[in-house]
């Protein structure tokens, strides 16, 4: 099949395009950077420039959307131009072009209003109640995706869920990073759920979801590992396994509310490279449960997660040994 | 003051409330023709492509409306909608209630206005509105005495109640069965009507009470559970004081004494009642301060053939606290569907199941012997058949004593009263006068009731409430509980009392003065069927439920005794467990009661144990674990004479709760010649599987998960009902190897198990639902699987099965995986979050352990986490300290999973470890 990857810069963006280019597929990616992808097609170039947009798609088979901006602060025109604007461009030319396949890569953030979520599906997106600019443009990319579906035109969106795993910089490296400085810190008592996903697994979801959108489409999923952890607990095994000391360092939640703290800059950003900022909205993210009921998603992708939370901790124990 | 005439309406959008379902309908009164407000579900049944198959005629009281009946309207049209039988129901709001006609009137309601609209006026209504509907379809149309295909069934609550059941009785010719929730018939004569009514009654106070504020709309709508959008729903139509003047008129016309208009009418509709033989259902919320249990026991003497289920939580309101609706329709489908819902209905509601179950495989064909025959043929026998060392000195008593005594009390008790198929609660701790008070009850067909004082006055009071005894045989503490909580029953103690202490705790007579009666010539004879027994479940799972033995069951637990254990004629046996402490005299083994208090089974020492060995000359040693557990550790007190009569035991059975290795090997240090046995088995089915020390150690070595508790005991077929992702048991039964290595609930059948729950019609006829190979079932409620060698291994109780994406979890055979770290005091394994995607959590006790509370450290989670790996392939999502670990007051070792679940949950979404659990 020929298919393009948006985004293809970053860690999973590339990955997908590898993975698809050694399943034997015929890649072309798009970003601004060269991929690095061997075998895959780059076209150098913005999802927000239709011209390259037209340029990666024509000739397609399916196209799978990763390309975001996804930093919390900045201006909000650059989210928009990049999250909604983007999408529209990208999902204008494929159906132009004739494309009969989209998976779009959005976030659970798109659909949490706050609250815990405990063992609950993948809600809609409702970008009118997301905290930050981020969700909401991911939000509103996502109903511009989903709006666009029909039987020609088969959209399927994944939202991939706190993605950590070798390479990856975002909250891997950040949590490592500050643990082995001795300032990870723990929030509370630790304990909130969270659901998190492992990098080859949000890889090979990616790629599964690009057949099974032929069955099944105009509809979201969560992806996570279906391991919910303790946060407490997953982020001293991913100190550890980078070589740091357990965390020690206990701080109630209610200064970490306050802003003050650090550790909050890991949150949510698996895929990409921006820098996140502190806010109010992640510390409760990190204090509160965020796991996922995963029987649908799994049904519909025919996929189930190869590796485990804890073999993932293995892995990356390996990655970072000396 | 003048309240104006208003027509009838259709009720607004109300939660739970479907408009299709309202109807206005013109009918015939005695004071001509008036508009009803009718919830009839024939527009939604057609419009659903569905002719009625059945009719409810449902009747609320004062002072609710139809709305009372709407969650029945949605069960019986989404049950026709599935391909049941199609039920229409149809529930008139009674005139001048719910949004019926209002008629005008020119003053208050007081119990002589003769504006006053009569009961005789209600039955009347409610004939003139249903037989204007039922005419609607041609089978309703035209009654055939009941039997047609198409049944008439009434349902009423409250005022509705009596009313529903008065015309029903006047309507046999068109009615097959008969429903009531809570209602009264009758006010009796010699007791006050109940203290909240009396106060509105009382003349001055009632219009205000009840029609110029919403006082008795509001009290009443207090008694259930309703949430405020409910409670305003049933309020609707009673927002002013000129919509409630029938609130007041209800009121005004209950019969508080004979000169009331209406008394001689509802004596006659109690007549009515009374002659009334269709099959009925009686559903009781006991919690109800005006329909109180003694208005159940009426309806209960006037409707013998009744079903009755009792909601123990429940008040007047039972409808809104409780499935109902679920009760009704699986009761109607008892009484008109299927071949194997009669078999349930007879099975749920009267004798049956032993005479199927007699003829299962491997069971002795013999015929029924009494249970009191032994005892009889005995009657010259001058050895020893009791010896009690709970007196001081220890008492024993010969076969013949025994058979004198028990015949003189039999005689006492029917000349006192007492008739067979009466109950009788028993207040007394085993020992020679138990066993006298049993045998003469069970020799005159009398029936026992046994609640262990383990479950505390709150849940005796309930318990024995619930089973309504005529009679108390007593001593103290019981007698002091009875009189302090009231318990129903004439009381009898059991040595004499002086006067003073007879007035205070009412007793009539005591079993001493009954010993002397002088022998009849002949006693009733209970017939195999007839009620032996109730015994009280321990209630560690919701209210304590009354378990129904018939004679022939307990003839069928005295045999298995033989058969399996070998206890036969001329036993000796040291009998430390209550229930079977009651069996010696059936079997003809002599019986020792050894020194020790019934609820504290630690109080058993090794010294006590052996004096009635030696006393008894026994062979047999009957206790329970944490009975043994003692013995243990005070055998270093024996002497050479006790050592000696130790070891000539030949069998130890250990009752009530497994016994691992450890306390195996520690008894059988103590009894060096005897077999261990620890038998499976509930308040349902005393025996079920046996387990022997050999067995045990076996079965340790194979790894499984959960504890062993051996083999199905001869006798006693055994089944799987495997669990689904939801975590329910399947309907469908799985047996040999089908039913091997996974997970399901434990189903038996047997000669000896229960052959009901007690006043609980629909606990009885789910969980004797099955009928593969034409036998009685039991539905264990407990869980595991059973092993390539048949063994069977308990993994915890149904409801506490946890549902996660991988599959169903028994948390039991987990947490006896878990306690073995030497980390771990013990746990309990809960899931958290909704059901077939729940996340499996461990939860750790810190007592008694290095561990503080919150996160597991991290090395035991890893570690506890691979071990639940391996062993089920789940994922083990969290391992928690807990700072406290809930346990049930009677048994220390029941842990409260739902207090534990809870603070799990709360925890795990990032609330506080420190708070209570």
């Amino acid at each position: 099949m020929r298919i393009t990857v948006t985004g293809a810069s970053g860690l999973l963006g590339s990955s997908v395009a590898r993975a698809l280019v050694s399943a034997g597929h015929t890649v072309t990616t798009l970003q601004r950077r060269p991929s690095g992808v061997a075998g895959a097609a780059d076209v150098l170039g913005s999802v927000t420039d239709a011209q390259k947009v037209e340029e990666a798609v024509t000739g397609a088979e399916a196209v799978v959307h990763l390309a975001a901006k996804v930093s919390m602060m900045g201006d909000p025109k650059d989210f928009e131009a990049v999250n909604i604007g983007g999408t529209r461009t990208l999902v204008d030319a494929a159906r132009a072009a004739g494309v009969p396949r989209l998976v779009h890569i959005s976030s659970p953030s798109v659909a949490h209003t706050g609250d815990s979520i405990i063992g609950d599906g993948a809600g809609p997106a409702s970008p009118e109640f997301a905290s930050g600019e981020y969700a909401r443009t991911k939000g509103a990319g996502e109903r511009i995706a989903l709006g666009a579906d029909s039987a020609d035109f088969r959209v399927l969106v994944l939202r991939p869920h706190l993605m950590w795993g070798p390479g990856d910089t975002q909250l891997t490296e950040r949590v490592i990073d500050r643990a082995r400085a001795g300032r990870m810190p723990v929030l509370g008592s630790g304990a909130a759920l969270v659901d998190t996903l492992f990098v080859d697994n949000a890889v090979e979801a990616i790629v599964a979801a690009v057949s099974a959108v032929d069955t099944t489409h105009g509809e979201s999923l969560v992806v996570t590992n279906g391991q919910p952890r303790p946060i407490g607990e997953l982020m001293s095994r991913i100190a550890i396994a980078g070589g740091a000391a357990e965390p020690k360092l206990r701080i109630p939640v209610a200064p970490a509310l306050a802003a003050g703290s650090l550790v909050e800059k890991v949150w949510e950003l698996g895929e990409h490279d921006d820098e996140p900022p502190l806010t109010r909205f992640l510390a409760e993210q990190l204090s509160t449960a965020h796991w996922f009921d995963q029987r649908r998603t799994q049904e519909v992708l025919g996929w189930t997660p190869r590796v485990s939370v804890e073999e993932g901790l293995e892995k990356l124990a390996q990655h970072y040994r000396p | 003051m003048k309240y104006p005439a208003r027509p009838a309406t259709t009720p607004p959008q109300l939660p739970e409330w479907d408009p299709a379902w309202s109807r206005i309908v013109e009918a015939p009164t005695s004071d001509g023709t008036h508009a009803f407000h009718v919830l009839d579900t024939l527009p939604a049944l057609r419009a659903a492509g569905v002719e009625p198959a059945g009719t409810i005629l449902a009747l609320h009281g004062n002072p609710t409306w139809s709305y009372l009946w709407r969650r029945l309207a949605r069960a019986t049209v989404d049950a026709a909608r599935s391909g049941g039988r199609a039920w229409r129901l149809i529930a008139p709001d009674q005139l001048e209630m719910g949004f019926s006609e209002r008629l005008d009137h020119s003053e208050m309601p007081t119990p002589k206005s003769a504006q006053l609209r009569r009961i005789s006026d209600r039955i009347t209504d409610f004939d003139a509105v249903v037989t204007t509907l039922l005419a609607e379809v041609a089978d309703s149309a035209a009654p055939n005495g009941g039997s047609s295909d198409h049944p008439i069934v009434t349902i009423g609550h409250d005022w509705g109640g009596v009313l529903s059941l008065g015309w029903a009785a006047r309507n046999t010719d068109l009615v097959s069965a008969a429903i009531s929730l809570n209602t009264a018939v009758h006010q009796p004569e010699d007791s006050p009507v109940p203290a909240p009514l009396r106060a509105t009654l009382a003349g001055p106070m009632l219009p205000t009470a009840t029609v110029l504020t919403d006082w008795f709309l509001r009290v009443t709508l207090s008694l259930g559970d309703l949430d405020a959008e409910t409670r305003a729903a049933f309020a609707a139509p009673y927002a002013n004081a000129e919509d409630r003047w029938a609130i007041g008129n209800f009121v005004a016309d209950i019969p508080v004494d004979g000169n009331h208009p209406s008394d001689p009418e509802l004596q006659r509709i109690g007549k009515d009642i009374a002659a009334f033989d269709k099959p009925a259902l009686l559903v009781w919320g006991p919690k109800d301060p005006v329909f109180l249990e003694r208005y159940l026991r009426d309806l209960r003497q006037r409707l013998p053939q009744a079903d009755v289920h009792r909601f123990e939580t429940a008040s007047h309101l039972v409808s809104e606290d409780h499935d109902v609706a679920g009760l009704v329709l699986d009761w109607l489908g008892a009484q008109f569907d299927t071949a194997s819902a009669a078999k349930n209905s007879v099975s749920a509601s009267g004798p049956g199941s032993t005479a199927e179950a007699d003829s299962a495989p491997g069971t002795d064909p013999a015929p029924i012997r009494a249970v009191t025959a032994i005892l009889d043929s005995r009657r010259d026998d001058e050895a020893i058949a009791s010896v009690d060392f709970a007196q001081n000195p220890a008492q024993q008593i010969t076969w013949r004593h025994l058979w004198h005594v028990t015949t003189s009390i039999a005689g006492g008790l029917l000349d006192l009263g007492v008739k067979p198929g009466d109950r009788v609660s028993m207040l007394v701790a085993p020992g020679n006068n138990l066993t006298a008070a049993l045998y003469a009850c069970l020799k005159i067909g009398a029936v026992a009731v046994v609640a262990d004082a383990g479950l505390g006055p709150k849940g005796m009071t309930r318990a024995v409430t619930s089973a309504d005894p005529q009679w108390i045989i007593g001593e103290l503490p019981g007698l002091a509980l009875a009189r302090a909580f009231g318990w129903p029953g004439r009381r009898i103690s059991v040595t004499p009392l002086g006067p003073v202490r007879s007035r205070l705790f009412k007793t009539e007579t005591s079993l001493t003065a009954l010993s002397k009666t002088p022998h009849r010539a002949e006693l009733p004879t209970p017939a195999p069927h007839d009620d032996a027994a109730i015994l009280f479940t321990s209630g560690s799972t919701g209210p304590a439920k009354g378990v129904r033995y018939t004679h022939a069951d307990i003839s069928a637990l005295a045999a298995v005794l033989t058969r399996a254990f070998d206890v036969r004629e001329g036993t000796g046996l040291v009998a430390g467990f209550p229930p079977f402490a009651l069996l010696g005299p059936a079997i003809g083994a002599t019986s020792v009661t050894p020194d020790m208090s019934v609820t504290k089974p630690k109080t058993l020492t090794a010294s006590a144990i052996a004096d009635a060995i030696i006393a008894g000359r026994a062979t047999m040693v009957f206790a329970s674990p944490a009975a043994y557990t003692n013995v243990a550790a005070t055998a270093s007190a024996l002497d050479d004479e006790q050592k000696a009569a130790c070891a000539r035991v030949e069998l130890v059975l250990s009752a009530g709760a497994p016994v691992p290795l450890e306390l195996m090997d520690a008894i059988a240090e103590v009894f060096p010649n005897a077999s261990i046995h620890s038998p499976y088995g509930m308040t349902e089915g005393l025996l079920l599987t046996d387990i022997d020390r050999s067995g045990v150690a076996e079965a340790d070595a194979t790894g499984g998960l959960g504890v062993c508790v051996g083999s199905p005991i001869d006798g006693v077929e055994l089944a799987l009902a495997p669990i689904d992702a939801t975590g329910d048991s399947a309907e469908e039964l799985l047996e040999g190897d089908a039913a091997r290595n996974r997970l399901g609930e434990f189903v038996v059948s047997a000669a000896h198990i229960k052959s009901g729950y007690d006043n609980l019609w629909r606990t009885t006829a789910d969980s004797a639902r099955d009928d593969l190979h034409g036998l009685t079932w039991h539905r264990t409620n407990d869980i595991g699987h059973i092993d390539e060698a048949g063994r069977v291994w308990l993994e915890g109780r149904l409801q506490h099965v946890v549902t996660t994406p991988r599959g169903p979890v028994g948390p039991g055979g987990l947490e006896a995986l878990i306690d073995t770290d030497a980390e771990v005091s013990r746990s309990a394994v809960v899931g958290i979050g909704p059901d077939g995607t729940q996340a499996l959590v461990a939860v750790l006790d810190a007592e008694g352990t290095a561990l503080a509370p919150g996160l597991a450290p991290l090395e035991l989670t890893a570690r506890l986490r691979e071990q639940v790996l391996d062993v089920s392939g789940q994922d083990l999502t969290a391992v928690l300290v807990a700072p406290e670990f809930p346990t049930d007051i009677r048994h220390n070792s029941k842990i409260d999973r739902s207090r534990l679940a809870a603070w799990a949950d709360s925890v795990l979404a990032g609330g506080p470890v420190r708070g209570r659990v």
